[in-house]
């Protein structure tokens, strides 16, 4: 039973982090590989604002979200009014900026001994330290978050984005300032990253940059790219394909290693399958390129 | 008549090369002017002029008493230029309702708004103004097709109404009828002509003379990025250099 409220808890983090990045490359064509950072900027940020400040979980997170997103600006003021590649550019060696921080910055993230015991959420008393509460907890957040997205995505601003995904220089032509729009997508995704990343610190109450590498910002974009982006259940259909995949080939009894190499394989050959067949991924509404 | 829109002594070079060369331009508000000329004359790129996509090497774009000159392209939009562009550009994966709506500009677009204000009551404003304008048009009846299964013309019909809808008082009209059945551009055509009577200003390029004489109350003869000739449609038609450098008769 615990495995399993440990796959949806997972999930449940994996959703919110596919649901931030289908913002700006499904309903703004920029690619980002600089996912993974945002997530562990929430992730410390929580961390350091609960156990050397003494905050309050629910108020962290609140923080984490503004000093993410502030931090997006970093990547997205001075590159978005360049072309598409220069983007993902940025977006890479922002990426790498801030792993290398979090992996030499001793005195504040502890370099690559990272931090333990992070202290579960409380609120009203209630402390989320049980796997049942943390799905909960976890679960009411996706779902907000999801709730929020749908709202994003069928209101005006997310029909701007739309557009300017379908064609940038016509968005102009009607007075949209798609710089500013760009900028905004980028920095809610920024924001929405951290909340994962506030979610999975308390979880796991251990963290240290390894689960924020470049893979991990490669990982959250093949769950995009395969769920397939656009609309709301591509990403969450990606999110269950990446997350359940290998959880069912550990039932196959093959050996852990063998299993780690078999599900790279595996996800490849999906990609491959899916640029050539299918676009738009397994549920998306806009295919790349 | 006022003057919505003075062009003065403007111009544009490309790699040294003068597209456009200190031309002045006066437009009278609610009338349709039309520019025509030979390729290459300059006629695109005084219309990226006028929207901001180029900005002049020298002189004044001034719109509505302002100049307008280095303001980016965008922001000309919001206060009143819009364009037909010449390749249409519709938002393809948008239905023809959507395609509407996205011209409002207004604290609707604000994401805060979106994601926990509550809905705007003007929602409802903009979607009747928007199937006004997809009936005007004639594409009421397929509001809720995606635009990319639009044919050509269609595409163009749905490009006017995203102009109209869009509440633009000065429209650049790009070729509106190039590429089109006839009946189409004779559809195209009587929509424009009807836009007289909304007060809007319109300029076209366009190599179609038949058009030109049907809708426009001036015409520019455009070459080397100059206006060689101006005047009603029927002096530029039977202006002698018109006809034997352009119309070729």
């Amino acid at each position: 039973m615990n495995y399993l409220i440990h796959i949806l808890i997972m999930i449940s983090i994996y959703t919110i982090l596919s649901i931030s990045l289908n913002l700006p490359v499904g309903y703004t064509g920029l690619l980002s590989l600089a996912q993974a950072a945002f997530y562990g900027i929430g992730a410390y940020a929580v961390t350091l604002l609960m156990m050397q400040a003494g905050i309050n979980f629910f108020l962290a997170i609140v923080m984490a979200i503004i000093i993410s997103a502030a931090l997006s600006l970093l990547v997205s003021y001075p590159s978005i009014r360049l072309k598409g590649d220069y983007f993902i550019l940025a977006s890479l060696a922002f990426q790498i900026i801030i792993f290398t921080i979090l992996y030499n910055w001793m005195g504040m993230t502890n370099g690559p001994y990272g931090i333990p015991g992070i202290p579960r959420p409380e609120i009203f008393g209630i402390v989320f330290d049980s796997l049942p509460k943390f799905l909960a907890l976890s679960g009411v957040i996706a779902i907000a978050v999801i709730i929020i997205a749908k709202r994003l995505y069928s209101s005006s601003f997310g029909l701007v984005l739309k557009a300017i995904r379908e064609d940038e220089l016509s968005a102009i032509s009607i007075g949209k300032d798609v710089r500013k729009f760009k900028i905004m997508a980028f920095a809610i995704s920024s924001g929405l990253a951290a909340i994962a990343g506030a979610l999975y610190a308390v979880y796991v109450t251990y963290i240290d940059p390894t689960s924020f590498t470049l893979d991990e910002s490669i990982f959250i974009l093949s769950i995009v790219l395969i769920g397939g982006s656009g609309n709301l259940k591509g990403p969450i259909i990606g999110v269950l394909f990446m997350i359940l995949l290998p959880e069912g080939l550990r039932f196959l009894g093959m050996p852990d290693s063998i299993a780690a190499n078999a599900r790279q394989i595996i996800y490849a050959l999906i990609l491959i399958l899916l640029m050539r067949f299918r676009p738009q991924g397994l549920a998306g509404e806009y295919k790349l390129g | 008549m006022v003057d919505i829109l003075r062009l003065e002594n403007i111009s544009n070079s490309f790699d040294g090369l003068k597209v456009i060369d200190n031309l002045n331009m006066n437009v009278k508000a609610g009338k349709i002017s039309a520019i025509i000329g030979p390729n290459g004359a300059g006629k695109t790129t005084l219309f990226n002029l006028i929207c901001g996509y180029l900005y002049p090497d020298n002189g004044s774009i001034i719109y509505k008493d302002k100049d307008i000159s280095m303001l980016p392209p965008w922001e000309r939009a919001s206060i009143g230029i819009g364009r037909l562009f010449q390749d249409i550009r519709v938002f393809k994966k948008l239905t023809l309702l959507e395609n509407l709506l996205v011209t409002f500009n207004d604290s609707s677009d604000s994401p805060l708004k979106a994601m926990f204000g509550r809905r705007d009551k003007k929602e409802k404003e903009k979607i009747e103004s928007s199937l006004k304008w997809l009936d005007f048009v004639g594409l009421i009846d397929i509001k809720e097709n995606l635009a990319e299964n639009l044919s050509w013309g269609q595409q163009k019909l749905l490009s006017l109404a995203r102009l109209l809808c869009g509440n633009f008082d000065l429209l650049l009209i790009d070729e509106p009828v190039s590429g089109v059945s006839p009946s189409m551009a004779d559809s195209i055509l009587g929509k424009i002509k009807e836009l007289r009577s909304l007060n809007k200003t319109i300029i076209i390029v366009e190599h179609d003379m038949d058009a030109v004489k049907e809708i426009s109350d001036y015409v520019y003869f455009m070459d080397s990025g100059k206006f060689a000739a101006s005047g009603s449609p029927q002096e530029i038609f039977g202006n002698q250099k018109v006809i034997g450098s352009y119309l070729g008769v």
